[in-house]
C-alpha cells in the first residue's frame, strides 16, 4: 500500500472541495483520476499534486470509465479513495471498492489518520447512530458530500492524459433543467413543507412564510420526488440537503428520520402539524398542533407578513 | 430478456431503540421489503412485459431473511420466481460484500441482461450496493434512473431516462447492464390477494453462500466506538393552534425571546 497517496476519483464535475478536504486529512499527496471534461480535469488540477485524465468523454456518461478509473487505484494501492456521493461519484467508488474488495464508506463526518490506519467518524442506519471506524489491511474508500467547486489556482498540475477503454454507452439527448439552482446552506431561516400541503398552488402559502421570516423554501422528500411540486435540490434529508439554519420550521412534516437528519444541526426547530403525535414534535423545540392552512398564514400575518 | 432485481429486505430503523453510547437495538424495528425496491420491482415487470421476459428476484443477507412471509412480500410483487442466500455470516456484512455475494449469485443465474435495483435502502441508505455489484461484475451500472425502455428495432439494449442534477439524460445502454431506479420511477403494484396466493406456487431457490466464490474482504472495518448523535435531543414547547392566531402570537413571541428571530 502507497501510505502517503491519497486518490480522489473524480465524476465530471469541479464541485470537488469536500473530496480534496477528506483527502489531504489522509494523504501528503493527493492524486485526482478525473473521468469527464478536461475543462474539469484542469480545474481539479489547481488543487491536487497530480491529475490523471481520461480523455474527452464526447457522448460516453462518466459511469462508462469506471473500469479504468477503478484499475488505476488498484494499480497505485493508495491509503485511502475519495469520491462524491452524487449518481456518477458513486458509480466510479462502487468499481473502484469491487475492484479492492475495501467497503466503500458513506454518511462521512471526519476522517483522522491512526498510524497507518484511516480512522472513520460516519453515521450509520440512517443518522440514528454514529460509529468511528477504523479501516485497516487495505485502503479506505469513502463517498463524502463535493462540496462547493474548485477555486481557481495559477499554479495548477500538469494534467496527464492516460489512455482508457470506456464501457460502450451514450448519451443521446439531455434536457437540462430550467429552474435555478438554490444554496440552501447559505439560508439563515429554512421552512420546509411536506405532504400535508394538499395542493401544488398552496405551495405559496410556504412562500408566503417564508419571505416574513426571510428564509428560504424547502421540503420533505415525496415534495420534490413524487409529486414534483418544488425542484429536487430544495428537499431535506439524508438522500438530499443538509443544512444548519438559525430557524428551521417543519410545516405538515411527520418527521421521519431521513428527514430530520438533514435538520439535525439547525439552532431552533418548530413544527406545525395537525396531529399532536407526529414523531417530528418530539424533536422540535417549538411546536403547534394545528391545520397548516390556519396557522401558516396566522404566523406570516403574527410576522407581519402578508399571507 | 433476464432481469433479475436486486431488493433488500430490511428492518426500518425508525422504529429502533438508540441506547445513549449509540448503541441500536432494532429488536421493535419492523422487516419489509425496502422502501424503494417495489419501484424496482415494478419497473422490471414492466420491462418484461413488454419483451416476453422474466423477472428473477434475488436477495441476500443473515439467515432471517428468508421467511414464508418475506418471501411472499417478494414474490407477490411481480417476480416469476426468487433466488435467496440467507447466511448469518452475513450478518452486518458491508456493502461491497453483499455486492459480491450478489454478482457471484447473478453469475450463478447466468445469461442476465438487466439488474434492477432501489434508489437506497431503509436502513443503511448509502445507495451503494448496485454500483458496487457493477463494479463487481465488470458491467455498466448507472444510478437515478427514472426510465427504461428497450431500444428501437434494429438497435440493440436499452434506453433508460435518468434524472441527474443537470437535468434529464436519456442513455442508450447496452446490455448487460445494472440499474438503479430512482424513488419515483414508477409507482408500484399493491400486492393484491391473488398476488399473494400466487406467491406461494412460485418457485425459490436458496444458495449456499459456502458454494458461491466470493473473494475475501481486502480491508478489515473495526469500530472503536459508538455514539448517540449530538442535536437530536430537544424539548418541544407545544402550541395549541386551535385558535391559530393565539399560537402564532406566543410562537413569535417566544421565538423573538429566545432571539431565534
Ligand atoms: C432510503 C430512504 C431515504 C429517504 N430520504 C429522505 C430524505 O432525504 N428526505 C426526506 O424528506 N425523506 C426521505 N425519505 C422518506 C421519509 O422516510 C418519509 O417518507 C418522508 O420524509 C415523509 O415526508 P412527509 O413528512 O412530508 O410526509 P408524511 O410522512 O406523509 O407526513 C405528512 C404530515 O403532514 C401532517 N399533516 C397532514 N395534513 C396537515 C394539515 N392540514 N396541517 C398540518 N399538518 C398536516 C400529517 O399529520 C403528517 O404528519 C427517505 C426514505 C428512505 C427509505
Amino acid at each position: 500500500m502507497n501510505a502517503a497517496q491519497s486518490w480522489i476519483v473524480v465524476a465530471d464535475d469541479a464541485a470537488a472541495t469536500g473530496l480534496v478536504e477528506v483527502a489531504r486529512t489522509l494523504g501528503t499527496e493527493v492524486v485526482a483520476v478525473v473521468a469527464g471534461r478536461r475543462a474539469v480535469a484542469e480545474a481539479v488540477a489547481g488543487v491536487v499534486d497530480r491529475v490523471l485524465w481520461l480523455g474527452e468523454p464526447g457522448t460516453a456518461p462518466v459511469e462508462a470509465f469506471a473500469p479504468d478509473v477503478a484499475r488505476l487505484v488498484a494499480e497505485a494501492a493508495p491509503r485511502a479513495v475519495v469520491g462524491a456521493t452524487t449518481p456518477g461519484g458513486r458509480a466510479l467508488l462502487g468499481a473502484v471498492g469491487a475492484a479492492l474488495r475495501s467497503p466503500v464508506l458513506a454518511g462521512v463526518e471526519r476522517v483522522e489518520l491512526a498510524g497507518d490506519d484511516v480512522v472513520v467518524t460516519r453515521s450509520v442506519l440512517g443518522g440514528i447512530s454514529q460509529h468511528r471506524t477504523a479501516v485497516a489491511g487495505g485502503p479506505a474508500v469513502l463517498a463524502v458530500d463535493a462540496g462547493a467547486a474548485v477555486a481557481v489556482s495559477d499554479t495548477a498540475a500538469a494534467v496527464e492524459e492516460v489512455a482508457a477503454t470506456p464501457l460502450p454507452a451514450q448519451v443521446v439527448e439531455v434536457r437540462p433543467t430550467t429552474v435555478a439552482g438554490v444554496d440552501l446552506g447559505a439560508a439563515r431561516v429554512v421552512v420546509g413543507v411536506g405532504r400535508g400541503l394538499k395542493a401544488r398552488e398552496d405551495v405559496a402559502l410556504i412562500s408566503g412564510l417564508a419571505g416574513a421570516l426571510g428564509g428560504e423554501v424547502a421540503c420533505s422528500r415525496p415534495l420534490a420526488e413524487g409529486v414534483d411540486w418544488l425542484p429536487k435540490d430544495r428537499y431535506i434529508g439524508i438522500s438530499g440537503q443538509r443544512v444548519s439554519p438559525e430557524l428551521y420550521v417543519a410545516v405538515g412534516i411527520s418527521g421521519q428520520l431521513q428527514h430530520m437528519v438533514g435538520v439535525r444541526e439547525a439552532k431552533v426547530i418548530v413544527a406545525v402539524n395537525s396531529d399532536k403525535a407526529a414523531p417530528v414534535f418530539a424533536q422540535c423545540d417549538y411546536g403547534i398542533v394545528g391545520d397548516l392552512y390556519q396557522v401558516v398564514p396566522a404566523l406570516t400575518a403574527a410576522l407581519g407578513g402578508t399571507a | 430478456m433476464k432481469i433479475v432485481v436486486a431488493y433488500k429486505w430490511a428492518p426500518n430503523p425508525q422504529d429502533a431503540d438508540v441506547a445513549a453510547d449509540g448503541s441500536v437495538d432494532l429488536g421493535r424495528a419492523k422487516w419489509a421489503v425496502s422502501e424503494y425496491d417495489p419501484v424496482a420491482l415494478e419497473l422490471a415487470r414492466q420491462l418484461a412485459d413488454a419483451t416476453g421476459g422474466e423477472v428473477i428476484g434475488l436477495t441476500v443477507g443473515a439467515a432471517g431473511i428468508d421467511t414464508p412471509l418475506a418471501r411472499k412480500a417478494a414474490l407477490s410483487r411481480g417476480l416469476d420466481r426468487l433466488v435467496l442466500v440467507a447466511d448469518d455470516a452475513l450478518d452486518g456484512a458491508d456493502g461491497t460484500r453483499v455486492a459480491a455475494v450478489l454478482a457471484a449469485a447473478v453469475r450463478g443465474i447466468g445469461d442476465v441482461d438487466v439488474v434492477l435495483a432501489g434508489d437506497s435502502s431503509v436502513d443503511v441508505a448509502a445507495g451503494q450496493v448496485a454500483l458496487t455489484l457493477a463494479g463487481t461484475l465488470g458491467w455498466l451500472g448507472l444510478a437515478a434512473v427514472s426510465a427504461v425502455r428497450v431500444a428501437d428495432a434494429g438497435t440493440a439494449g436499452l434506453v433508460v431516462e435518468r434524472e441527474l442534477p443537470a437535468g434529464t439524460a436519456v442513455v442508450s445502454v447496452p446490455t448487460p447492464v445494472v440499474l438503479a431506479a430512482t424513488a419515483d420511477a414508477v409507482v408500484p403494484r399493491v400486492a393484491g390477494m391473488k398476488d399473494i396466493l400466487a406467491a406461494a406456487k412460485k418457485p425459490v431457490e436458496v444458495l449456499s453462500l459456502a458454494e458461491l466464490s466470493v473473494a475475501e474482504p481486502g480491508a478489515v472495518l473495526t469500530t472503536l466506538a459508538t455514539a448517540k448523535p449530538g442535536g437530536a435531543e430537544r424539548t418541544a414547547r407545544i402550541f395549541d393552534g386551535s385558535d391559530a392566531a393565539a399560537a402564532a402570537t406566543e410562537l413569535v413571541g417566544a421565538l423573538r425571546q429566545s432571539g431565534a428571530l
